[in-house]
């Protein structure tokens, strides 16, 4: 990157101008770079100084618990470089197909807007701010899935923890659908069944069973992939934060001199909100539990279907037999499925997604623990404990 | 929280009468939120070619720090004075502004936009439907906040920025609108900083392409829960001053996100280096290399001090030392392994799911 950089620079004319009509000849550093089919692969996420602040700001004010909001920027050699976002609106009313058209409409016109004063206007992903860790949601999933599916590279979704912000660590990762995931999204084909529909010939199993989340070893850790993640500031921003965060000679001690003074919460002995944690962990698990409880009533009412039609068509095959025995005709092939309505095996989805929160919960839970513990042998060291 | 060089104005607080509490007042303070900022900036980047500054709306909210009645008489001010680009000093005597036509003292500037605007030498031109399209678009992500005013890059106030603060006039009516200039520091001469405006009338006829701009202190001001997203930028800006030699692309830097151990790390050595500093200091004052400053020995005296209440009350550290230590390493190690243990079943249960299919 650097030295193809370095080539270009001599000869900044050669560089393609995008809006001139005739083209000239792309300069051989950086015709590696040109990826007009998207194949370069994504190696990493590099958010810009802006959006870490817009994320942060939105996240504070937003009064839904996760808010939502667009990333726009383009990717250059396996970099998505992130320049700009903005917020979307809160839905807060259930008449999904209206409010959906609203936020469509408002997504195509900020769109037209930043494009009107030079800013970037394809979007790259969404952002998305949780509490504690816990982004395992349907609402992400669904959404991921439909960029993944149009967007270039899929984009990626960027997840903001709240809690750890507040705690004095700013947290941003980036995720994106695996494709195993993916996959089994699309043919939308949760069971953990290899009997995906009720069938009486075995030849249909095989194609269906491909697909089931036993298929795709699909457990709630390898819905998504983690992409490593970057926050870059550029010179500009990095010289005006460094004014801010210089210390000026002549004004008074005390008083605090530079814009951005030093904080100290991370050094707060209190790792506070254990409590509020723990209830978390407790709730997740309850929501499991009934998921669970679903879960195992519909498969034990397919279970009962399927033993009554198993028996039907046993009790058949015997009287057809019978009737051989007897020398008369066998019974004509009839359709059992007709017959009997077996219910399609349940979503796994819902459950995988429940576990997935239970896991993040009480794996903040665990790093809030391990980082309180080095605190407390801290503030302890020099005593004689 | 200063932001930018000092100036030598002096900031007017118009003298309130006590029966006239309820009347609008002039904004006398501006805070900046980040967002806002940054925002500036990179418009600024983005501008085109021609373009010598950008211009656009700044959102956010007013409210009134100066509850209750409260009377303050100042008798001569000395203002920054800005008359069509010509910056003179001006003695004026008090008027106690009170019928001015504007309210909430405090302006907080939360987000801003960039509006597009064109500038010749003989006219200016700003796309007023493109900034109410876009202030449509902001109130439906966050409708608490409202047109406070404007802001341009440069320090550069001429007729042009009277025309513009007379249009966001007309827009945040009945209030005043506040103008933030804010310079990049890219120009030579010119430090990077921000500055906030107020504008008045001036003349005998008023005219909209005259007015005096008035300095209105500016401060940075964020929630503290977004404390330390600042901080991770502010690292990520600093950590590529020095010898980037090796950072690949024009010393434009970037960093991860941190763990937090390693931010609890760099807090602590931050806090050795300054005690390292206040005893460098101490030890030369003692030598009598250095003249003591009593305003740093009061403040060292009432940071000692509370440390030592702290020990003897009732403190984090005191209640540690209290035998504390044990019980609430109990309880820690307890929630530490049940977190664990929660950890360990949820991965159980969804490979078990796994394996009930097959």
């Amino acid at each position: 990157m650097a030295a193809a950089l370095a080539a270009s620079l001599p000869t900044p004319s050669a560089a393609p101008a995008p809006a001139a009509p005739t083209y000239e000849a792309i300069p051989s550093s950086m015709s590696t770079l040109i990826d007009v089919e998207a194949e370069i692969p994504l190696q990493c996420v590099q958010l810009d100084g802006l959006v870490v602040s817009k994320i942060l700001k939105h996240a504070c004010d937003s009064n839904s618990s996760s808010p939502i909001g667009l990333l726009l920027g383009l990717d250059l050699d396996g970099v998505l470089e992130v320049s700009n976002s903005f917020a979307l609106p809160y839905r807060a009313g259930d008449d999904d197909d209206k409010s959906a058209k609203s936020v469509a409409r408002y997504q195509a016109s900020m769109l037209r807007s930043l494009k009107e004063v030079q800013g970037d206007d394809s979007i790259v992903g969404f952002y998305q701010a949780s509490t504690l860790g816990a982004f395992f949601n349907q609402n992400l999933i669904d959404l991921q899935a439909i960029h993944q599916d149009k967007l270039r590279h899929g984009g990626v979704v960027v997840v903001h923890d709240i809690s750890q912000t507040a705690r004095g660590n700013a947290s941003f990762r980036a995720f994106r659908l695996t494709t195993a995931f993916l996959d089994a999204y699309k043919k939308s084909s949760f069971s953990t069944s290899r009997f995906v529909p009720f069938l009486s010939d075995e030849r249909d199993v095989t194609e269906e069973a491909i697909y089931s989340l036993a298929s795709h070893q699909l457990t709630f850790s390898s819905i998504l992939e983690e992409l490593p993640l970057k926050i870059h500031t550029n010179p500009l921003l990095s010289a005006f934060l460094g004014e801010f965060s210089n210390v000026s000679p002549n004004t008074a001690p005390g008083s605090s001199a530079s814009a951005i003074p030093p904080s100290f919460s991370v050094l707060d002995l209190n790792s506070g909100g254990l409590t509020q944690n723990l209830e978390y962990v407790v709730d997740a698990l309850d929501n499991y539990r009934n998921e669970e409880g679903n879960l195992a009533y519909l498969s034990r009412q397919i279970a009962r279907e399927r033993a009554k039609a198993d028996n039907y068509v046993m009790k058949r095959k015997e009287e057809s037999a019978a009737r051989v025995a007897q020398g008369l005709a066998p019974l004509p092939e009839e359709d059992v499925t007709r017959l009997f309505k077996i219910p399609s095996e349940p979503s796994r989805l819902e459950s995988m997604l429940l576990l997935g929160q239970v896991d993040a919960y009480a794996k903040s839970l665990a790093e809030t623990t391990s980082t309180g513990l080095v605190k407390m042998y801290a503030a302890t060291a020099g005593s004689s404990v | 929280m200063p932001l930018g060089p000092p100036s030598s104005a002096i900031h007017i607080q118009p003298a309130v009468a006590p029966q006239l509490q309820n009347v609008l007042r002039t904004p006398t303070h501006i805070t900046v939120h980040p967002v806002a900022l940054f925002s500036i900036l990179d418009h600024y980047l983005r501008r085109k070619d021609d373009q010598d500054r950008v211009i656009g709306t700044l959102l956010g909210t007013r409210m009134d720090t100066h509850s209750g009645a409260r009377c303050r008489k100042t008798n001569v001010k000395v203002i920054d004075f800005h008359i069509g680009g010509v910056d003179t000093q001006h003695r004026r005597g008090t008027d106690s502004r009170t019928d001015a036509s504007s309210t909430g003292t405090h302006v907080e500037v939360r987000t801003s936009f960039a509006v597009l605007h064109n500038e010749t030498s003989e006219q200016v031109a700003v796309d007023m439907e493109y900034h109410r399209a876009m202030y449509e678009l902001h109130r439906k992500v966050n409708s608490k906040e409202i047109i406070v005013g404007w802001y341009s890059t440069g320090s550069n106030l001429n007729t042009y920025s009277a025309l513009i603060q007379n249009f966001y006039s007309q827009e945040t009516a009945p209030h005043q609108a506040v103008h933030v200039s804010l310079d990049t520091g890219v120009e030579p001469g010119q430090p990077a900083g921000v500055k906030g405006y107020v504008s008045s009338p001036v003349g005998v006829f008023p005219k909209p392409e005259n007015c005096v701009f008035v300095p209105v202190p500016v401060e940075l001001r964020f929630r503290d829960s977004e404390r330390s997203g600042v901080d991770l930028l502010t690292t990520t800006a600093l950590s590529s001053s020095p010898s980037t030699s090796s950072s690949p692309s024009l010393s434009s830097s970037s960093t991860s996100p941190l763990s937090t151990l390693t931010v609890f790390e760099s807090s602590i050595q931050n806090i050795v280096s300054m005690i390292d500093r206040v005893l460098t200091y101490v030890q030369a004052v003692l030598d009598g290399e250095a003249k003591g400053d009593p305003a740093i020995g009061r403040l060292l005296m009432d940071t000692l001090g509370a440390s030592t209440d702290d020990l003897e009350g009732g403190g984090d550290t005191a209640k540690l030392e209290k035998g504390g230590f044990n019980a609430r390493l109990q309880d820690t190690l307890m929630v530490s392994y049940l977190a664990n243990l929660v950890r360990a079943q949820a991965e159980v249960s969804s490979r078990l799911a796994l394996v009930s299919a097959a």
